[in-house]
């Protein structure tokens, strides 16, 4: 449809979360408290891609499952376009690490389950699950079950479960973490083709630094014992962006975050 | 390929069944037991003949699987719904939980006498032993299969936007599906049980009944019968319950 988008061209109006004064609590098993996400401000525009990297226990699992409604706020808010995130909302899209594909549904299955909220003939709703499975490159294979998948393809379709129905937000959790490297620059490819043609924001929790370096916008680095931000880096690489072509840029950016992630918490 | 495993397979059955008949040829002919306990395969076999012949071998059969598949039918719905309530409604599993624990360990055979009370010598008290038999297996299962519905299920369906009912239909069933279906494969073996168990007393017809029948004029010969339809039944209930579950859960051992 459009040209190639760069840089901040792929901006847009929605989608847009803004988080303030966040804090979340668990309750531990021996009865005690512990604070998972200490009071956190933080922006990510609308239609940016943003990753959070930080070692486990820093919060950045909190953080994305809080945006999705999963866990209560112990205070502050959360606000999509203006509206506060009250529970679980189908305008947040969510792709799991573990895929979360309903075994029991076709390839095809899965996808339409996310359209059934909207009111489609049946013809409507498979032609735009076709569509969306075609986007991953998975056209022919509708009809084969999680099952029978590789997991890069099974990731796809979760994807594809996810975009179909046009959320504003798409919240990632390590979704490439169990995949080998080559299936996962595959992946990359595919997640930024995805982004820029539905215009969503991504949210994308890992813990590989060239990952975030290839696919984000901004990358916020946390740390534990309370998870927090601890730094922001705006990544400026023009796109596309090739894991084997990578300029000074990169290197600098990535020197810069293994220093952050090196340091001792505390 | 597969079609020769299966011919494999079907020799060695064969060939297992076959040494087992002689070696109870053996024994039973060696004149070591009376053969009026222990009766040779061909005692057996004419008794067999004798039994059909009389019409009753094919009716007797006729009423014990009316009764199983009564019983049954009845136990395995109840046992699904109501595991499914019990396992995610709250309110129902706080009322019903602590009922059904201890329910749970009381057999079938102490039913009996209550249930002849309660619904008389017919078909009825044989009804309530078996579905309650079957009821019991199939609840325990669906309603732990449906509380360990994975955590990412419902997460994913209802950011997927979908309702709870559709989250029922569509998602809590599948999830617990392999459970249930654990669970409906031994209500089905639970239900041959209850059912021997049901007809050894109080009934004019069927399998047990025969079993009891053939006690008063001790025919073991009669006896022998009455056990092995008791295990062809069953095991052929079973085959084609795995292949019916295989069928319906597919997914499980993708």
């Amino acid at each position: 449809m459009n040209a190639k988008v760069h840089n901040d061209s792929h901006l847009s109006d929605i989608g847009r979360i803004d988080i303030e004064g966040l804090s979340i609590e668990f309750k531990s098993p021996d009865g005690g408290i512990v604070h998972a996400l200490a009071k956190t401000d933080l922006v990510i525009e609308a239609g940016s891609f943003v990753s959070l990297i930080g070692p486990s226990g820093c919060g950045k699992s909190t953080l994305l499952n809080a945006v999705a409604g999963f866990v209560q706020a112990a205070t502050g808010s959360i606000k999509l376009d203006g509206i506060e995130v009250n529970g679980i909302n189908p305008d947040v899209g969510v792709v799991f690490q573990q895929y979360a594909l309903f075994p029991w549904f076709s390839a095809l299955g899965n996808v339409e389950f996310a359209l059934k909220r909207f009111s489609l003939s049946k013809a409507e709703r498979r032609d735009r699950a076709m569509a969306a499975l075609k986007e991953v490159e998975l056209e022919g294979r509708e009809n084969m079950f999680p099952g029978q998948l590789s997991g890069g393809m099974r990731q796809r379709v979760a994807l594809a479960r996810t975009f179909v129905s046009e959320p504003k937000v798409y919240l990632m959790d390590e979704p490439f973490g169990a995949l080998d490297a080559q299936t996962r620059i595959v992946m990359h490819d595919i997640l930024l083709r995805v982004w820029e043609a539905h215009k969503a924001t991504v949210l994308f929790v890992t813990h590989d630094v060239d990952e975030a370096l290839i696919l984000s916008d901004k990358a916020h680095i946390m740390s534990s014992g309370p998870g927090r931000i601890i730094e922001t880096i705006e990544i400026d690489t023009e796109r596309p962006r090739r894991v084997d072509a990578i300029d000074q840029d990169f290197i600098t950016n990535r020197n810069r975050i293994i220093g952050l992630l090196r340091k001792p918490s505390e | 390929m597969f079609y020769h495993k299966r011919l494999i397979e079907f020799g060695q059955l064969t060939l297992s069944i076959c040494g087992i008949i002689a070696v109870w040829w053996i024994v039973a002919g060696s004149g070591a037991i009376s053969q009026d306990l222990f009766p040779t395969p061909a005692l057996v076999f004419w008794a067999a003949v004798e039994l059909y012949q009389d019409g009753v071998l094919i009716s007797d059969l006729k009423v014990s699987m009316t009764r199983a598949g009564i019983g049954f039918s009845i136990g395995a719905t109840l046992g699904i719904l109501i595991g499914l309530l019990t396992a995610r409604v709250s309110i129902i599993s706080i009322a019903l939980e602590p009922l059904l624990t201890l329910l749970r360990p009381i057999p079938a055979i102490a039913l009996v006498p209550i249930a002849i009370v309660w619904f008389g010598i017919g078909e009825g008290s044989k009804y309530f032993v078996i579905s309650y038999t079957v009821f019991l297996a199939v609840w325990l299962n669906t309603h732990s299969g449906a509380k360990q519905v994975a955590g990412t299920y419902i997460k994913a369906s209802r950011s997927l936007g979908a309702s709870r009912f559709r989250e029922f239909f569509e998602v809590i069933i599948p999830a617990s599906a392999p459970h249930i279906v654990v669970g409906l494969r031994l209500g089905a073996a639970l239900a041959f049980l209850s059912l021997v168990a049901a007809e050894l007393s109080g009934a004019s017809a069927g399998i047990g009944f025969r079993l009891q029948d053939a006690r008063q004029y001790i025919r073991t010969d009669r006896m022998f019968v009455g056990l092995i339809e008791l295990g062809l039944l069953g095991a052929a209930l079973d085959m084609v319950f795995v292949s019916i579950s295989n069928r319906l859960v597919h997914w499980e051992n993708a």
